[in-house]
């Protein structure tokens, strides 16, 4: 009876379009996330053609890998006028884990302050530092940490300069560098997202609840504590575990400080060796434990990623607010008050915009070649974007492969949202995972995997094995990686459309598809562009599979590997120029298509979230 | 038109019992409606009906034939959600030729067939407006207007006016009762509104908690509710527990204080057995009606001017009834008062604790 009742309710939900839309999605999940990570997976734990451990055991006892003892670097120590600020080498596994947890504490710390400021306080000029603040969101990968190394450099460092021989201020130079350095950048380029993340939670909180907690008595940090902190709790525990997962996954900054100072401190991470053994790769050979380390910081992302999801589904306070007033509760603090948050916001923009401002400039004048300051404007690095050959065909590239994984993630985005929310199918929790998890997925373990997988015999020749052509293979990666982009901002359209729509055209003859294509798809097409203009912006600034699958053919190559050769300084002296140059144009595209989001398409640009 | 039956049909949502073994059968071109409190699964019965829900168990059936699998937009239902469900995207026009386009109706009759629905519903020019530019009673319009244009076998209305004001509900309900009967369509309502049930139904169905309690029409019901939860769910009055004394078919009721005879409306009380007592105010009367009837003889313990009557609490051997008098009636508090009841508007029914 149960069996019969589940079979009917199947062949009823599952017709011919949900089928389809069902098949899809999953096939090509399982060949294009699941097959390539399950076999990487697999491969760490041969070892002489048996089951073992060998290649884990062996890193978590290399001191290479795991130190409990410092291995080398310098930290708060002065030598000859020079503070070094580099960190201290505890393997290359625990540095990892070290820099994100680093990097996660300062996001959330100033993520929290600069949401409060902007989600709860009134004073002049706050809705530009609300676009100010959202700077350090415009991609310029590898060129951002070149930035910052290079500004604090003790020798002809900007940063220096200001503060050491112009104002006096510090007692000695400042040597930013290896891990610190890589830290430092990361947390410029990350603490926007918890900064969104907590101000949307904070937006959403009911005033009339702030309101009632302070009419009983409670005020300042003890409202703050008992009530506005537990309520965006959630958000920030969501933004969080994004970028402590970014952070162990990311190579712009590893790469771009090497560029800058060529301290190789910067370089022990588990990102970068995982890069950085793709070289050995091209000969044929994959070391399993490369993959083994790949399968480490797969398993701590998407472990981390899991767990915070759930926590932050069960602590997801629908708000129980009938009716009244709601508009944001903002005080005007008095004029001391207002100063001092001013002054503290134009100190964080600036600070945290550097990258972006530096790559402008680097990009427009001779600032690489110069010393502290530029000395003269010059358009000829710009123009190479168009007259060189080479760097046109990059750009040519990254637009063909984004393009084409827009169209793939769009189609199979938008049949996951609707499928997860409209359909009621077995396996339907599982589809709503599976479009998510990409967020959490390592780029660098996601083509180690791609890698294994099709170059192996049973892709070998094939239009997939990237040895003879890695475009299709980054185009899949992209659409893989950008895919809950698209999936979330379908879901949101579909959660403002009320089911009841369909029903009544259901109810006056239309069947499911006919529904879909004119009720359906006419309500939500906002979003799935607004979802796709996301999708095609972010896969322009791919970094993790671009670096390392693109690098396998050289007419293959895309903007980001052009960038990181650039800065790494495999092209010549002052080339790094040519890289900003790629920064403004990715910054452009970027730039364009959130104007367009937001003032064409009245979409608010959806971000990263569980 | 059609005639619609259910057999046993029930429908759980895990251990909420949505539609438990509804067996009902609504007549060609009837006005039947399913009243009941929140949460009764009126509403879940009226999707299966639609299609929009499938029963666990039993089957729906139009004019004997089986539509109990059938998906929605093979069974010909005209539906009319609670929240209107207009396609914001569409201008009225649209929304209305929509389940003509479907079915391919050629473009001239299709005009005609919209300009007539729009003109039923009293809307005709504001086929070119947007349904954001209407008020909440001219959508609710074109909500009717757009499930009319396809002659639907069935109309289904799934509590239509509870978006609207008090007066627009009244003015709305006898539209709709009088396009009904104009077009003699079998109709299916639901609302918890129970004076709009009463107003416009040939036959209410009582539902809770997924079950179906009494089936009547307006008047039965009110009359004769079967159980305590019919009679304190649907009209005013006291229900006064006391022990039943029956003899003769005529039970009388000890209610502490005083006694009383009354009808045995669901034929289920014996001797001895505890039971309710339902006296709505409106039976009461100043002077002994010319039936047999029950004289109380009572205290004034509070009394309020409503305007067609006056409402009165009414303490008789230290039980409070509630009885309305005429409004010219002075009824000072502490003054004594005695009432009459016919005993056939005394109902007895068996006790049963209402949760």
């Amino acid at each position: 009876m149960d069996l019969k009742k589940t079979i009917g309710t199947l062949k009823r939900e599952l017709d011919a379009m949900t089928a389809i839309q069902t098949f899809i999605a999953y096939a090509f999940l399982l060949v294009f996330l699941i097959a390539p990570l399950v076999l990487m997976v697999g491969q760490a734990f041969v070892y002489q053609g048996g089951a073992s451990f060998r290649w884990f055991t062996d890193l978590l006892s290399s001191p290479e890998y795991v130190s409990f003892t410092s291995r080398g670097g310098r930290l708060f120590e002065v030598r000859r006028g020079v503070m070094y600020l580099w960190g201290h080498d505890y393997g290359i596994l625990l540095n990892s884990l070290i820099v994100a947890f680093f990097v996660t504490v300062f996001c959330s710390i100033i993520g929290v302050v600069a949401a409060m400021l902007m989600g709860r306080y009134r004073f002049p000029g706050k809705s530009l530092f609300r676009v100010l603040l959202l700077i350090p969101l415009l991609a310029t990968p590898f060129v951002n940490a070149y930035i910052v190394g290079k500004l604090f450099n003790p020798r002809g460092g900007l940063i220096n300069y200001l503060l050491v021989d112009l104002l006096h201020v510090l007692p000695w130079r400042l040597d930013i560098d290896g891990l610190v350095g890589v830290i430092l950048a990361q947390t410029l380029s990350y603490y926007p997202i918890i900064f969104l993340n907590v101000l949307a939670s904070l937006n959403s909180i009911d005033p009339s609840v702030e309101e009632m907690a302070e009419n009983l008595g409670a005020r300042g940090l003890r409202l703050f504590r008992t009530v506005t902190f537990p309520l965006f709790l959630p958000g920030l525990a969501a933004g969080a575990v994004i970028v402590f997962i970014f952070s162990l996954e990311d190579l712009g900054a590893p790469i771009g400080f090497t560029g800058a100072r060529a301290n190789p401190l910067s370089r022990k991470l588990v990102s970068y060796q995982v890069y950085s053994s793709f070289a050995e790769a091209l000969t044929g050979s994959f070391s399993p434990k490369i993959a083994a380390l790949a399968v480490i910081i797969l398993f701590i992302a998407v472990a981390g990623f899991l767990i915070i999801r759930r926590y932050v589904n069960l602590r997801t306070y629908a708000m129980l607010s009938k009716g009244g007033r709601w508009s944001p509760r903002l005080r005007t603090p008095s004029v001391k008050t207002q100063v001092a948050i001013i002054l503290s916001l134009i100190f964080l923009v600036t600070l945290a915009s550097m990258p972006q401002i530096g790559t402008v400039i680097l990009a427009t004048s001779n600032w690489a070649i110069s010393g502290t300051l530029p000395t003269k404007a010059t358009g000829q690095y710009l123009g190479t974007l168009v007259s060189d050959p080479d760097v046109t065909r990059a750009i040519v590239n990254s637009l063909l492969y984004s393009g084409a994984a827009v169209v793939i993630t769009v189609l199979v985005g938008s049949s996951i949202a609707y499928v997860v929310a409209r359909r009621d199918i077995p396996g339907r929790a599982l589809l709503d995972i599976l479009a998510t998890i990409p967020v959490a997925v390592p780029g660098i373990a996601l083509a180690v995997g791609y890698f294994l997988l099709f170059s192996s015999k049973m892709f070998r020749g094939s239009i997939l094995d990237p040895l003879l052509d890695p475009a299709l293979l980054m185009i899949l990666a992209y659409s893989i990686r950008r895919l809950p982009f698209t999936t979330r901002a379908v879901s949101a359209g579909l959660a403002q459309v009320d089911k009841s729509l369909e029903e009544s055209s259901m109810n006056l003859g239309a069947n499911r598809p006919t529904t879909f294509f004119k009720i359906v798809l006419p309500l939500i097409i906002g979003h799935i562009l607004g979802g796709a203009i996301l999708s095609f912006v972010y896969s322009m600034s791919e970094v993790s599979t671009s670096v390392t699958l693109g690098a396998l053919r050289e007419d293959r190559v895309p903007i980001t590997f052009f960038i990181s050769q650039i800065v790494y300084g495999v092209a010549a002296v002052g080339s790094v120029s040519i890289g900003a140059a790629l920064c403004v144009l990715l910054m452009a595209v970027q730039i364009t298509a959130m104007a367009i989001s937001n003032f064409i398409l009245k979409q608010k640009v959806a971000f990263l979230g569980v | 038109m059609v005639k619609v039956e259910l057999k046993g049909v029930t429908k759980r949502f895990g251990d909420v019992v949505a539609a438990g073994d509804v067996t009902l059968q609504i007549e060609d071109g009837e006005f039947f409606t399913f009243l009941g409190p929140s949460g009764c699964g009126k509403t879940t019965t009226m999707r299966m009906i639609a299609g929009l829900e499938y029963p666990d168990e039993g089957g729906i059936f139009f004019d004997g034939e089986d539509v109990t699998n059938l998906p929605s937009f093979r069974r010909n239902t005209g539906m009319v959600f609670q929240n209107y469900a207009l396609w914001p995207h569409m201008k009225v026009f649209e929304n209305v030729a929509y389940g003509l386009r479907v079915r391919k109706v050629e473009q001239a009759e299709l005009k005609k067939r919209v300009d007539e629905a729009l003109e039923l519903v009293h809307l005709d020019g504001l086929g070119g407006r947007f349904p954001s530019q209407l008020s909440g009673g001219q959508q609710q319009r074109v909500a009717l207007a757009r499930v009319m244009v396809i002659n639907p076998s069935v109309l289904l209305l799934d509590e239509p006016l509870s978006n609207l004001d008090a007066k627009l509900r009244v003015e709305m309900r006898e539209e709709i009762k009088e396009i009904q009967r104009e077009l003699g369509i079998t109709t299916i309502y639901v609302t918890h509104d129970q004076e709009e049930a009463m107003a416009v139904s040939d036959r209410v169905a009582i539902q809770n908690h997924g079950v179906i309690r009494q089936v009547g029409t307006p008047s039965e019901i009110y009359s004769f509710p079967r159980e305590v939860f019919i009679a304190s769910f649907i009209g005013r009055g006291a229900i006064l527990e006391g022990v039943a004394g029956v003899s003769g078919g005529v039970p009388r009721v000890d209610l502490g204080g005083f006694t009383v005879e009354g009808v045995d409306s669901a034929s289920a009380v014996g001797d001895g057995d505890r039971v309710a007592c339902v006296m709505r105010p409106e039976s009461f009367s100043i002077g002994a009606p010319g039936e047999p009837s029950n004289r109380l003889d009572g205290v004034v313990e509070w009394s309020s001017f409503i305007g067609p009557y006056r409402e009165v609490k009414l303490n008789v051997g230290g039980t409070t009834l509630l009885v309305d008098v005429p409004p010219e009636r002075e009824t000072p508090v502490g003054g004594s008062l005695t009432v009459y009841i016919p005993v056939r508007r005394t109902i007895v029914l068996p006790w049963v604790e209402v949760k």
